[in-house]
C-alpha cells in the first residue's frame, strides 16, 4: 500500500476554525489550489490540485426517469414551513448564520382543543354540566338557580365555526367575555406548559424542516449481482404507506435505441414488513454475499443476500434511543457497527451479538449539542471510525477505550470554516483502503488514514443544503477516475464529483463537477393540467430526497452510469449518464464543450426548479412566485406546451405522445430539449398509475385544497358532447390558442376567426317605468343630482303633509254639510262608544280613498312597496316593470275592504257629540281607524285555528273604559299589547299582527295613524341609513 | 498536536430556533418574503439571479451559457451594497476563471489578460490571484511566465498583511524558489552532461546564484509548520549537493519530528531516505521506521523494516518484525500482497523450523486475530478467488492456513486439492510441512484457548 510521495504543499494550523464562511458560497470555482511538480524535472510539467481534465458524463435524457410505478399506498404529506410558521416571519441574517421563524403554535394548539377537547376539558367538562344548561328551551322558576343558559353561546360558536378560514374573523363580545373569565380554570391540561411542550415540539419540527439528519446514509443500495459493473443487480428501497416495507427488487440494465443503459424492473421484489419507517440502507458484498443493514429509528435489522437466492434475514436488534447510523462492514462478514443517539458505538456481528465498544454522550473535539453519531469501517477490520458533528476518530474495537486517533477535526487543521460540521462520513474501500470522504455543510474533504487531519483534498461543493446522501464507483486502476455522488435531502440536488490518485500520486479533484437532474426537474415537462394536479404533483414530486444510488455499466464502447434516487414519497426515479470521449485532445482543454451555443438552448436553469410548471400559476401567487416568474422570464425561458394537443386536460391519460409534435419541439430553436418519446410515455404511465391512486386515496389523507366552485354543472353532458358547428374553425380556433400560449401572445378576436355577433343589448332602463321612491333616488344619483333630489323630497313630503290636512278638513266640512245619519246605534252598546265610533266615516272614506290620486305620507315602507297611486304611471306600462303588477295589486285591497257604514262612527261630529274633547279625537280616531280596518275576511292563509279564534264577530267591541284608557300618545304596537291582555277582544290585534306577518303578497291598508305617527320615527332612521 | 480544541458553542448564541447546523443557504423552498430588515433594490435581485443562472450553468457545464449571463453580471462591481462590493471582486474572478478554463474558445492569452484584469480589482486579492494565475502557468508549462509573474508577487507590498495573505507571500516565495531549484538542477545536469573544463565560471556562477536564490526561499518556507514536500526534496537536494548534510538532517529531522509539523508519512520516509543515503547505522534507521511504524502501521517502508528486523540478532527486534509482518497484513491494502504474506510465511517457516523456540511470539501475535483473520484471510471465497488470480499468493496463504489453522482450514483444503490436482510439486512438499507442524497448530491453539481461558 503505497503513500502517495509528495503532496500537496500548504501550510498547517492548528486551533479552531477561523475562515468566515462566504457569501455566496462560490469557492468551488476557480482556484485549481497548489501545483506539485508531476515528476522531479520540471519539464515534466505540473499538476494542479484540481484539475479541470477529466471524465465527461453527460446526461442521457432530458430528465431523471421514473423507474417503479409510484408508490401508491403513501400518503403522509411532508411538513412545510406554511404549517407551522406564522406566515411571511422568516428571517436570515445570512453572516450570521442564523434564522428566524415564528412558530405558529397558538394554532397548533387551537387544533389539539378542536380534535380532543375530551382530554383538554373532560374533567372540568364534567363538574360544570349541572350548571350549564344547553338546550333552547327557557328555563323556569327554581331551575334557574345556578344554572347559566348557554344556548347563544353555542350558536355564536356555530357560527365561528361555519367561519373557519374566513380572513375577517370577528368575534363577539360575549364569546370574548366568556374566554376571559373561563381560560383561567378551564384547561385540564396547564396551558402554559401545554404551550411550551408544543412549543418545542413546533421548533423541532422547524429544525427538522431546515436539516434532517434521521435519513443520513440514504435509503437506496443497488447491489450489483454478478461483481461490480454487472448488467443485472438488486435495487434496495424501502416502500408502502409509511416506508416500513424493505423491497429487494432486481433490476436489469438493458441498452436502449442510444446505446446508454436503461434499467428494467424484473419481476416483483422480494418484500419485508418491518416495524417502523427505514431510514437507511447499507450493502455491501464481503466473500461473495452481499449484506445488508437496514436502519429504522428503533430497530436495525440485517439480512443476507446471495446470488439467486430468496433473501434472508439475519438478526434484528431494538435500541433504546434511535439509532443514527448502520453500516456493513467491507471486510467481514456478517459484521456490522451501529451508532445511537445516546452516543453509543456498537459493533454487531450478527454470530456473536452486540458488543457496546463506546459510549460518550459528549461530542469529541468541542461542544455540539446534536446527538448525531455517525460510524464508519476503516482499511483495518478491527479499527472503526466514529464521528460526531465536531469530527471524526478512529476507534480500536480490541482496545477502544484507550487507541484513539483523530482522523479529521473540524478546526483550521482541515481549513474548515466557522460554524462548519461534519455531515456525513463515508468509507472509500472500493478507491482506495485508507481513503475516506468526509462532507460538511460546505465542503468535502478526503481523508487518508495514515495521514490524519490534514485532508489530501478539500473542495468547497456550494450545495445549498448539506449533503448527506453519498455513493462512490471505484474507477479502474488504469487511471480512470473514482466517481463520488453527493446528494442533498430537501432540494434533492445531486453533485457529481470525479477524484484520482491516493497510492502513487496525491489526491487530485479531476474534471468540473456536475450537477445531475433532480426529480422534481420532471416537473417543467409534464402535460397541462389543472392546477390542483399540478400543485399536488409538486408535492409529490418535490418531496425531499431518501436515498442516492449509482452504478457503472458498459454497453459496446458506450459507459453509462445510472443514477437512481429515492424521494421520500418511495418514488423510484433514475437517470442515465453517457461518458462522452474528449473531442478535443489538447493538453489544455480538457474535453469538449457543450453542442449547443446558444443560451435559449440550455435545458431550464435549476434555479426555478420550484417553480410550477411554466405556463401554469398554481396556488396563491406569492411574493416569491412573482419573483420566480420573473427570473423565468429573464432566463428567456420559453412557454412549454405540451406536445400532445388532443388530450390537453388528461394529461394522465397513459398514451404515448404523438412523435410528430416531438420533433417539432426539438426543431423549434425556442424550446427545451424535450424529453424523448419514450420517457415521456414512460413518465405519462407514470403519471396515469398516481393519478389513479390517488382518486382511490381516502379522504382525510388527501392534502388540503383550497375551495373552489365546480364546473361540473356548468355545461350538460349533452352541450358539452356537442359537436361544435364548423369544425375547421374550431380546430383553427385551437390552433391559434396554441401558438399564442407558444408565444406568450395575445389571442385578438378576429384571429379566431369569424367574428361573434355581437350581444344584444339588453332592454335600456325606462326611469319613469320605476316611480318609487328608491328607483327614483338611485335614478338620480345615477344623473348626479341626488342631493337636488333629497332636498326636493324634503320639501315635498312636508308640501302633502300640508295638503293631506287641507283636504281632510275640506272633507270633513263636505261631509258634515251633508248630515247623513249613521247606524252607529247599533253597533254600539254604550253611548261612549257611540260617539267614538262616530267619525268611521271619516276615516273610512280617506282610507278608502287612498285608491283615488291622495297624497300618501312617504314613508319608507310606503315608497319601498310599490306605490298605490296611478297619477306618475305611463299610459302603457313597460312589460316587466313592477308598474304592471303594482296596478293589479293596488286594485285588491280596495276591493276587498268594505266601503260600508262603520266608517261613519268616527266622524267628528259624532265624537264632538259624545263630548270627547277636539284634542283627543285625532288620537281616538287614529285608533279606531285600525279597527274599521281589522274587520275584513281573514286572508286564506290563516290557519283554520286562527281562524276560530277570530270569531264570528268582526264587529269591534270597545268598551268605554278601553277607549278612555287609550291614551293620546298611544301607538298602535302599544295598543296592541295591551290588547292582547284585554282577554275577550283579542281577535283585534290578532288581525293587525296576522297583516304584519303575512307581509309583502297583500297590501295591507294601514291606518293612517300607524301611518302618520308610527312610522314617523322609524322613518327618520331608515332615511339617515341611506 | 493539541487535542481538544476549544470553540464556543455558536448554537447558543443562535437562539432555540437556530437549525442544529449552520446552513449555508437557507433553501429556497423555505424562502418566506422578508418582512424586516433592509429590502432588497431590484439591481440586486437581478444580480442575484443572474448569479444562480451562472452558477446553474456551471454546474451543468455550460460554459457559454455561463459566459453570456457574465457579461451581465460584471455589472455587479458598480453595486452600492458594502458586503456585496466586498464580495463581488472575488466571485467574478472564479467564475470568470471557471469559465475561461473551460470554454473551448478561450486561450492563454485571454485568461492572461483577465486575471491581469482582475489583479487590480482588490487589495485582498491581489495575492490570491496572483498566485492561482501562477499555478496555470505552470500547470500549462510556461515556467518562464511564472516566474516573472512569481518575481513581481514577491516584491508586492501593501500595507498590513492578514494570515492568508502571508501564507500566500511565503507560498508565492517558496514557488519561486522551487523554480530556482529547477533552473539549478538544469544547470546542474547540464554541468554533468559536460566536462569539467567546459563548464565555465560564469555558469558556475549563475548556477551557485540560483542555489542562493532558492535555498533562501525554501528554507523560509520550511520552517512554518505545514506540508511541504517538494520543498523539503528540493532543499535537501540542493544542501547534499553542496555536502551540507548536518543542515539536510537537521532539516528533515526537524520536519519529521517536530510537533507542530502535521504527522506526514511523508516526512519520515524522506528522513529514512537520506539516512539510508548517507550510509547511516541500522540502528538509527531502524529507529526512523520505527517511530513511523508507530504512526503508519501499514507504510509500505514497513516491509523493508521487517527485513532489517528479521535480520536483527536480538530477539526482542525479530519479535518487533513478526509484530510488524503481521501488523501489516492486518490491512484491507495488504491483502493480496505476496511480498507480505510469502514474507510472514518465511518468518513463520522459519520459527518452526528453529525448533518451535519462538512459537508463543506467534501464539500471542494470534491470539489478537484468530477471531477474525479466518473470515478476512482464509474464507472459501478468498481461497477459489486467489487461486484464480494469484497462485503464488495462494500458495503462501494457504500454508499459512494450514499452520494457523489447521489442515481442516477450508482454504488450505480448498488451494491443497487445487494444486494437487494441478499437479504442483509444491503443493506436495506444502501438504508435508503442514502434517509435519500439526502439532505447532495444536499449541498454538491449546496455548491461545488457555489464555483466553485465564
Amino acid at each position: 500500500m503505497q503513500f502517495p510521495a509528495p503532496l500537496f504543499p500548504g501550510p498547517h494550523r492548528a486551533g479552531p476554525p477561523s475562515r468566515e464562511p462566504p457569501c455566496p458560497a462560490l469557492l468551488g470555482w476557480g482556484g485549481r489550489g497548489p501545483v506539485l511538480g508531476a515528476g522531479a524535472e520540471p519539464r515534466q510539467g505540473f499538476v494542479p490540485l484540481r484539475s479541470e481534465k477529466g471524465e465527461n458524463w453527460e446526461p442521457a435524457d432530458a430528465v431523471a426517469v421514473p423507474l417503479l410505478p409510484p408508490n401508491a399506498g403513501f400518503r403522509v404529506l411532508a411538513v412545510t414551513p406554511h404549517d407551522i410558521l406564522y406566515p411571511g416571519r422568516v428571517r436570515r441574517k445570512l453572516q450570521a448564520g442564523r434564522t428566524e421563524a415564528a412558530l405558529d403554535f397558538t394554532r397548533q394548539l387551537a387544533h389539539f382543543f378542536l380534535d380532543h377537547p375530551e382530554d383538554a376539558f373532560g374533567a372540568m367538562g364534567q363538574l360544570l354540566q349541572e350548571n350549564f344548561h344547553l338546550g333552547e328551551a327557557r328555563l323556569r322558576g327554581k331551575a334557574c338557580e345556578n344554572v347559566v343558559p348557554l344556548s347563544a353561546l353555542l350558536r355564536e360558536l356555530s357560527h365561528m365555526d361555519a367561519r373557519r378560514g374566513c380572513r375577517q374573523l370577528w368575534v363577539s363580545s360575549r364569546l370574548r367575555g366568556f374566554c376571559h373569565l373561563s381560560q383561567a380554570w378551564l384547561w385540564e391540561l396547564p396551558l402554559g406548559m401545554l404551550g411550551e411542550r408544543l412549543h418545542e415540539e413546533l421548533a423541532l419540527q422547524w429544525d427538522q424542516l431546515l436539516f434532517d439528519d434521521a435519513p443520513t446514509g440514504g435509503a437506496l443500495a443497488w447491489l450489483p449481482t454478478g461483481g461490480i459493473g454487472a448488467s443485472r443487480g438488486c435495487l434496495l428501497h424501502p416502500a408502502g404507506p409509511a416506508m416500513d416495507q424493505l423491497c429487494f427488487q432486481d433490476v436489469v440494465l438493458a441498452p436502449g435505441e442510444d446505446g446508454a443503459l436503461r434499467p428494467c424492473a424484473q419481476g416483483s421484489p422480494a418484500q419485508f414488513k418491518l416495524s417502523g419507517r427505514v431510514r437507511q440502507v447499507s450493502a455491501t458484498q464481503v466473500d461473495g454475499a452481499a449484506f445488508v443493514g437496514v436502519r429504522s429509528d428503533y430497530h436495525c435489522g440485517a439480512w443476507r443476500l446471495q446470488p439467486g437466492a430468496v433473501p434472508t434475514p439475519l438478526q434484528v436488534v431494538r435500541t433504546t434511543s434511535p439509532a443514527s447510523c448502520l453500516t456493513v462492514s467491507p471486510h467481514l462478514p456478517g459484521e456490522l457497527s451501529l451508532c445511537t443517539h445516546s452516543g453509543a458505538v456498537y459493533l454487531w456481528s450478527v454470530e456473536t451479538g452486540l458488543q457496546r465498544l463506546c459510549q460518550e454522550p459528549e461530542t469529541m473535539f468541542f461542544r455540539d449539542a446534536s446527538p448525531w453519531r455517525w460510524s464508519e469501517f476503516t482499511a483495518h477490520p478491527r479499527v472503526l471510525s466514529y464521528a460526531d458533528r465536531t469530527g471524526v476518530q478512529c476507534l480500536d474495537v480490541r482496545a477502544p477505550t484507550q487507541a484513539r486517533r483523530d482522523l479529521f477535526k473540524v478546526g483550521a487543521e482541515a481549513g474548515c470554516q466557522r460554524g462548519e460540521r461534519v455531515v456525513l462520513p463515508l468509507y472509500l474501500g472500493q478507491a482506495h483502503p485508507a481513503q475516506h470522504l468526509i462532507a460538511t455543510q460546505f465542503s468535502v474533504y478526503v481523508v487518508d488514514e495514515r495521514f490524519p487531519l490534514v485532508p489530501a483534498l478539500r473542495w468547497e461543493h456550494m450545495m445549498t443544503v448539506p449533503p448527506i446522501f453519498a455513493h462512490m464507483m471505484p474507477g479502474s486502476p488504469r487511471g480512470r477516475s473514482h466517481k463520488v455522488l453527493l446528494g442533498a435531502q430537501r432540494t434533492q440536488e445531486l453533485m457529481l464529483l470525479q477524484c484520482t490518485g491516493g497510492s502513487t500520486s496525491a489526491c487530485q479533484l479531476v474534471g468540473a463537477p456536475r450537477r445531475l437532474h433532480t426529480i422534481a426537474d420532471g416537473l417543467q415537462y409534464l402535460p397541462a393540467m389543472t392546477p390542483h394536479q399540478l400543485d399536488w404533483l409538486h408535492q409529490r414530486l418535490g418531496m425531499p430526497a431518501a436515498g442516492v444510488t449509482a452504478t457503472l455499466g458498459r454497453c459496446g464502447p458506450l459507459e453509462s452510469m445510472l443514477v437512481f434516487q429515492l424521494s421520500e414519497a418511495g418514488d423510484l426515479f433514475y437517470q442515465t449518464l453517457l461518458h462522452s470521449q474528449p473531442a478535443d485532445s489538447s493538453p489544455e482543454r480538457g474535453h469538449a464543450d457543450e453542442p449547443s451555443t446558444s443560451p435559449s438552448l440550455q435545458t431550464p436553469a435549476q434555479a426555478v426548479q420550484h417553480l410550477p410548471g411554466p405556463g401554469t400559476s398554481c396556488g396563491s401567487g406569492t411574493e416569491g412566485e412573482e419573483e420566480d416568474r420573473m427570473e423565468t422570464y429573464l432566463s428567456g425561458l420559453e412557454v412549454l406546451v405540451n406536445e400532445d394537443s388532443e388530450d390537453e386536460d388528461s394529461g394522465s391519460a397513459g398514451q404515448p405522445t404523438d412523435p410528430g409534435a416531438q420533433g417539432q419541439g426539438r426543431t423549434s430553436p425556442n424550446q427545451t430539449p424535450a424529453p424523448s418519446p419514450a420517457i415521456a410515455a414512460q413518465y405519462r404511465r407514470w403519471l396515469a398509475t398516481l393519478s389513479h391512486a390517488w382518486k382511490h386515496l381516502a379522504e382525510p389523507a388527501k392534502p388540503r385544497v383550497p375551495l373552489t366552485l365546480s364546473q361540473r354543472r356548468l355545461f350538460t353532458r349533452r352541450e358539452l358532447g356537442q359537436v361544435p358547428g364548423d369544425r375547421v374553425l374550431h380546430q383553427q380556433a385551437r390552433r391559434q390558442l396554441r401558438r399564442a400560449m407558444r408565444e406568450r401572445g395575445l389571442v385578438v378576436g378576429c384571429a379566431l376567426g369569424s367574428e361573434p355577433s355581437p350581444l344584444p343589448l339588453p332592454c335600456p332602463v325606462e326611469p319613469q317605468a320605476w316611480p318609487d321612491d328608491l328607483s327614483e333616488r338611485l335614478t338620480a344619483s345615477w344623473v348626479g343630482g341626488w342631493s337636488n333630489w333629497w332636498e326636493e323630497q324634503q320639501g315635498r313630503s312636508q308640501a302633502r303633509q300640508a295638503r293631506v290636512r287641507a283636504l281632510r278638513e275640506q272633507r270633513r266640512r263636505r261631509k258634515r254639510a251633508r248630515g247623513l245619519c249613521s247606524l252607529s246605534g247599533s253597533f254600539s252598546s254604550s253611548l261612549t262608544c257611540q260617539s267614538d265610533l262616530s267619525d268611521f266615516s271619516d276615516v273610512s272614506a280617506w282610507s278608502v280613498g287612498s285608491r283615488a290620486p291622495t297624497p300618501v305620507p312617504a314613508s319608507p315602507q310606503h315608497s319601498l312597496a310599490p306605490s298605490l297611486s296611478g297619477q306618475d304611471a305611463p299610459a302603457e306600462p313597460w312589460p316587466g316593470s313592477p308598474l304592471a303588477c303594482s296596478t293589479q295589486l293596488s286594485q285588491e285591497p280596495g276591493g276587498s275592504q268594505d266601503p260600508g257604514t262603520p266608517s261613519q262612527l268616527l266622524s267628528s261630529q259624532m265624537l264632538r257629540l259624545r263630548g270627547v274633547p277636539r284634542e283627543r279625537r285625532k288620537t281616538l280616531r287614529d285608533y279606531l281607524s285600525i279597527f274599521t280596518e281589522s274587520p275584513v275576511e281573514p286572508p286564506p292563509e290563516v290557519p283554520s285555528s286562527q281562524a276560530s279564534r277570530l270569531g264570528g264577530d268582526h264587529r269591534v267591541p270597545l268598551s268605554q273604559s278601553q277607549a278612555s284608557s287609550l291614551g293620546g300618545e298611544r301607538h298602535v304596537p302599544l295598543s296592541q299589547s295591551q290588547a292582547s291582555s284585554l282577554g275577550g277582544e283579542r281577535h283585534v290585534p290578532l288581525s293587525q299582527s296576522q297583516a304584519s306577518s303575512l307581509g309583502g303578497g297583500q297590501h295591507v291598508p294601514l291606518s293612517q295613524s300607524q301611518a302618520s305617527t308610527g312610522s314617523q320615527a322609524k322613518r327618520k332612521r331608515a332615511r339617515m341609513g341611506f | 498536536m493539541d487535542g481538544f480544541v476549544e470553540q464556543p458553542a455558536p448554537r447558543e448564541e443562535w437562539g432555540s430556533l437556530a437549525p442544529s447546523i449552520h446552513l449555508p443557504l437557507l433553501p429556497c423552498l423555505l424562502h418566506h418574503p422578508v418582512t424586516r430588515g433592509p429590502k432588497e433594490t431590484e439591481f440586486q435581485k437581478t444580480k442575484e439571479a443572474c448569479l444562480n443562472y451562472i452558477q446553474d450553468a456551471l454546474l451543468q457545464n455550460q460554459w457559454q451559457r455561463a459566459a453570456e449571463f457574465m457579461i451581465s453580471y460584471l455589472e455587479i462591481l458598480e453595486t452600492s451594497t458594502v458586503s456585496k462590493r466586498k464580495t463581488a471582486p472575488e466571485a467574478i474572478w472564479r467564475i470568470g476563471t471557471e469559465i475561461l478554463l473551460h470554454h473551448s474558445k478561450s486561450n492563454i492569452e485571454e485568461l492572461n489578460y483577465f486575471t491581469e484584469r482582475m489583479k487590480n480589482l482588490g487589495v485582498k486579492y491581489y495575492l490570491k490571484v496572483c498566485l492561482e494565475h501562477i499555478f496555470y502557468l505552470l500547470c500549462n508549462g510556461l515556467i518562464d511566465e511564472a516566474y516573472q509573474n512569481l518575481t513581481l508577487a514577491e516584491s508586492w507590498r501593501y500595507g498590513e498583511q492578514t494570515a492568508a495573505q502571508n501564507d500566500e507571500l511565503k507560498l508565492i516565495q517558496a514557488y519561486k524558489g522551487l523554480l530556482d531549484y529547477y533552473n539549478w538542477s538544469k544547470k546542474r545536469e547540464a554541468m554533468l552532461e559536460l566536462d569539467e573544463e567546459n563548464f565555465t565560471d560564469s555558469s558556475e556562477q549563475e548556477m551557485h546564484n540560483f542555489f542562493r536564490q532558492a535555498a533562501v526561499n525554501l528554507k523560509e518556507i520550511i520552517k512554518i509548520p505545514g506540508v511541504w514536500d517538494p520543498f523539503v526534496v528540493s532543499y535537501v537536494d540542493l544542501l547534499e549537493f553542496y555536502g551540507d548534510f548536518d543542515e539536510a538532517r537537521e532539516v528533515l529531522t526537524e520536519y519529521a519530528y517536530n510537533s507542530k509539523f502535521p504527522p506526514n508519512p511523508n516526512a519520515h520516509a524522506y528522513l529514512y531516505h537520506f539516512l539510508k543515503r548517507r550510509g547511516e547505522s541500522k540502528k538509527s534507521l531502524v529507529s526512523v521506521l520505527k517511530i513511523l511504524h508507530k504512526t503508519v502501521p501499514s507504510h509500505e517502508l514497513m516491509l523493508e523494516f521487517y527485513t532489517m528486523l528479521k535480520k536483527s540478532k536480538k530477539d526482542k527486534k525479530r519479535r518487533l518484525g513478526l509484530e510488524v509482518i503481521f501488523e501489516v497484513l492486518d490491512f484491507a491494502g495488504w491483502k493480496e500482497n505476496v511480498k507480505a504474506w510469502s514474507c510472514l510465511a518465511e518468518q513463520i517457516k522459519q520459527i518452526l523450523d528453529n525448533s518451535n523456540k519462538h512459537l508463543d511470539w506467534v501464539k500471542e501475535e494470534w491470539n489478537s486475530r484468530k477471531d477474525w483473520w479466518p473470515a478476512f484471510h482464509f474464507s472459501h471465497y478468498l481461497a477459489k478467488r486467489n487461486w484464480q488470480e494469484n497462485e503464488k499468493l495462494a500458495y503462501e496463504k494457504a500454508l499459512l492456513a494450514g499452520i494457523l489453522l489447521g489442515k481442516d482450514c477450508k482454504y488450505y483444503k480448498y488451494v491443497l486439492h487445487q494444486g494437487c490436482k494441478a499437479k504442483k510439486k509444491r503443493f506436495q512438499t506444502l501438504k508435508k510441512f503442514v502434517k509435519k507442524h500439526n502439532s505447532a497448530y495444536l499449541r498454538i491453539t491449546a496455548c491461545s484457548d488457555s489464555s483466553t481461558h485465564l
